[in-house]
């Protein structure tokens, strides 16, 4: 259990760690960003479909998985349009039983075009790309906050060409 | 039946290098003409039975601009009727899917209400309420007079709601004919259950996603299929089947998952599916069902223009998998075929390009649909097959479209 008086605090640096996670992101730094997650690191991307009124999972991986996801990037045809993510966190909330941290942030994800379309006419372009929240679990480790869990829940249903980007 | 390869000319212009002319994905005229005489004209898969599971769940879609909705009947049968309210035109259910059970603000529960002016019409069709019918009509309009249009429906074929906008087509077992017969025992044997949806509205022309569905030659822009299937063993083997109606199918081969990092084979799988299996059935006019070991794709298309159109992705197990099984299946769907997965991104990247160099106003030039190699993998067999079909019902040659199809030097 975390003394009230360190609540704040460990707040404070959750906040940090979302902001500083999107940047890192933002930069397709991804092992520096994995370098914030704990070795039972789980990212799932989901959406629910009110089509066929299910919650589905678009992307799970564990933190290897996220790995080999980002280092096999090089072998695969992509859009090179470099994703910006505008966060906002709303909440973080303590979980007095585990010594764990949540929290929800807001998010929007615009992508400005490289290479996707027709680079002559559309390169320097910035489209929104989707919106949604990250529901995220934390825990402690000699007072640092490292991700645990990354739910991306998404609002944007209709994704177009998709990604191959962790979001 | 099927059509061997060896039936030149039923299937094959018989050109040294067959070619299909640009213009039939960029003009727009070609375009109003094929909503016409092949979008209204064939069956079409719309939905799931597995969406429309309980009495007076709908959905709605559009077929060649025309809003239909699709309804689960309080006596459990499904029915399709256009969704066009008979006094004003207006649309009548709005949402992508639901149950009439719900009121809505203008009507009553279990009906079908157009919120404009309260018309209500049951899960039959039958209109059952309209307000100050008798000061308003008299005695020249009765509800019969004003029933919803019902549109050809039938739940077959893996449990797909098939559509046709045409009272006139052959049926829906004759349109098809024998091009399930290689999925046959996976999609009927149990019932299945959808799992997946998503869409993507992309700049590029329908036939042009159906001919990434219908040619394997472009494996070499996948390094997932690279690794783990062109470079293993019984790939170049694998055939295709041409049916009548412009369908084709793709023979099976055992894909080696492993041979991709972090990926693992698919012990799942469906009845009568080999393991680590791969059939393709590609249905004329855009519909294309794919199973790979443990999960089907099924896509299916709304051609919006001849730039324009929205494909649906639905991903199926079966409807009595196991919590844990229906998670792995999840996973392995989403490898590559979730709108986050390694070769749907790049698939879709491939006719966004053909979008850019072929878009209305460019000038017409020729696609060659030119690879023979017996009907194998790499064979250009079902893209050729496509577009006799075609042809056949457009009336206007695919090399040449200005000119009648069967009359051109093709």
């Amino acid at each position: 259990m975390i003394a009230i008086d360190q609540q704040e605090s460990v707040k404070a640096a959750v906040r940090e760690l979302i902001y500083r996670a999107s940047l890192l992101l933002d930069g397709e730094r991804f092992g520096e960003w994995l370098d914030l997650c704990a070795p039972e690191f789980v990212y799932r991307i989901k959406a629910y479909s009110p089509e066929i009124r299910k919650e589905m999972i678009w992307l799970e991986h564990d933190r290897a998985g996220m790995q080999t996801l980002v280092e096999m990037l090089p072998r695969h045809n992509t859009d090179h349009g470099q994703l910006s993510r505008h966060a906002t966190v709303y909440t973080v909330e303590m979980d007095g039983e585990r010594d764990g941290v949540s929290a929800v942030t807001s998010f929007a994800c615009y992508r400005t075009m490289l290479d996707g379309i027709n680079s002559h006419l559309d390169a320097g372009e910035t489209q929104l790309f989707l919106i949604g929240k990250y529901h995220d679990r934390f825990r402690l480790e000699g007072g640092r906050p490292l991700f645990v869990e990354r739910n991306v829940l998404l609002d944007t249903r209709r994704l177009d060409k998709g990604s191959h980007y962790p979001i | 039946m099927s059509i061997t390869a060896n039936e030149s000319g039923s299937y094959d212009s018989g050109q040294a290098l067959p070619f299909v002319d640009s213009r039939l994905y960029t003009d727009q005229s070609i375009f109003e003409e094929e909503l016409g005489k092949i979008w209204k004209g064939s069956w079409l898969p719309a939905v799931h039975e597995s969406e429309l599971a309980a009495p007076l769940d709908f959905r709605t879609i559009t077929v060649a601009r025309e809003p239909i909705v699709i309804v689960r009947g309080s006596d459990g049968k499904v029915r399709a009727f256009r969704n066009v309210c008979p006094h004003r035109g207006n649309l009548i259910v709005r949402k992508p899917a639901g149950n009439l059970a719900l009121a809505e603000p203008s009507g009553n529960a279990n009906h079908m209400t157009c919120m404009f002016h309260a018309w209500q019409f049951d899960s039959f069709g039958r209109c059952v309420d309209i307000p100050r019918m008798k000061q308003g009509y008299q005695d020249r309009l009765t509800k019969a007079d004003v029933a919803l249009t019902e549109v050809r429906s039938e739940v077959a074929y893996g449990g797909f709601v098939w559509l046709c906008l045409d009272p006139g087509a052959v049926s829906l077992a004759a349109y098809i004919g024998d091009a399930f017969g290689i999925m046959r025992e996976e999609l009927d044997t149990e019932p299945l259950d959808v799992f997946h949806y998503h869409k993507a509205y992309i700049n590029s022309n329908y036939k042009l996603w159906h001919d990434t569905n219908s040619e394997f030659y472009h494996d070499y822009m996948h390094y997932f299929n690279r690794a783990t299937s062109m470079m293993q063993k019984g790939y170049f083997e694998r055939t295709y089947t041409a049916f009548p109606h412009g369908h084709a199918t793709v023979g099976s081969m055992e894909v080696k998952y492993d041979a991709y990092e972090g990926v693992a084979e698919r012990p799942l799988s469906f009845p009568g599916m080999p393991r680590n299996g791969w059939k393709m059935v590609d249905l004329f006019p855009g519909a294309t069902f794919n199973i790979r070991g443990s999960s089907l794709r099924v896509d299916t298309m709304t051609p919006l223009g001849p730039n324009l159109v929205m494909i649906e992705f639905r991903g199926l197990g079966l409807k009595r998998d196991t919590a844990a099984e229906r998670h792995q299946r999840i996973r392995d769907h989403n490898t590559i075929w979730g709108p986050f997965g390694r070769n749907l991104h790049e698939d879709l990247l491939g006719i966004t390009g053909q979008g850019v160099a072929m878009r209305p106003g460019t000038e017409p030039r020729h696609i060659l649909h030119g690879r023979r190699e017996n009907n194998t993998i790499h064979d250009e067999i079902g893209m050729r097959h496509y577009y006799q079909e075609w042809g056949r019902v457009m009336g206007r040659s695919p090399s040449d479209p200005g000119r009648a199809h069967g009359l051109a030097a093709e």
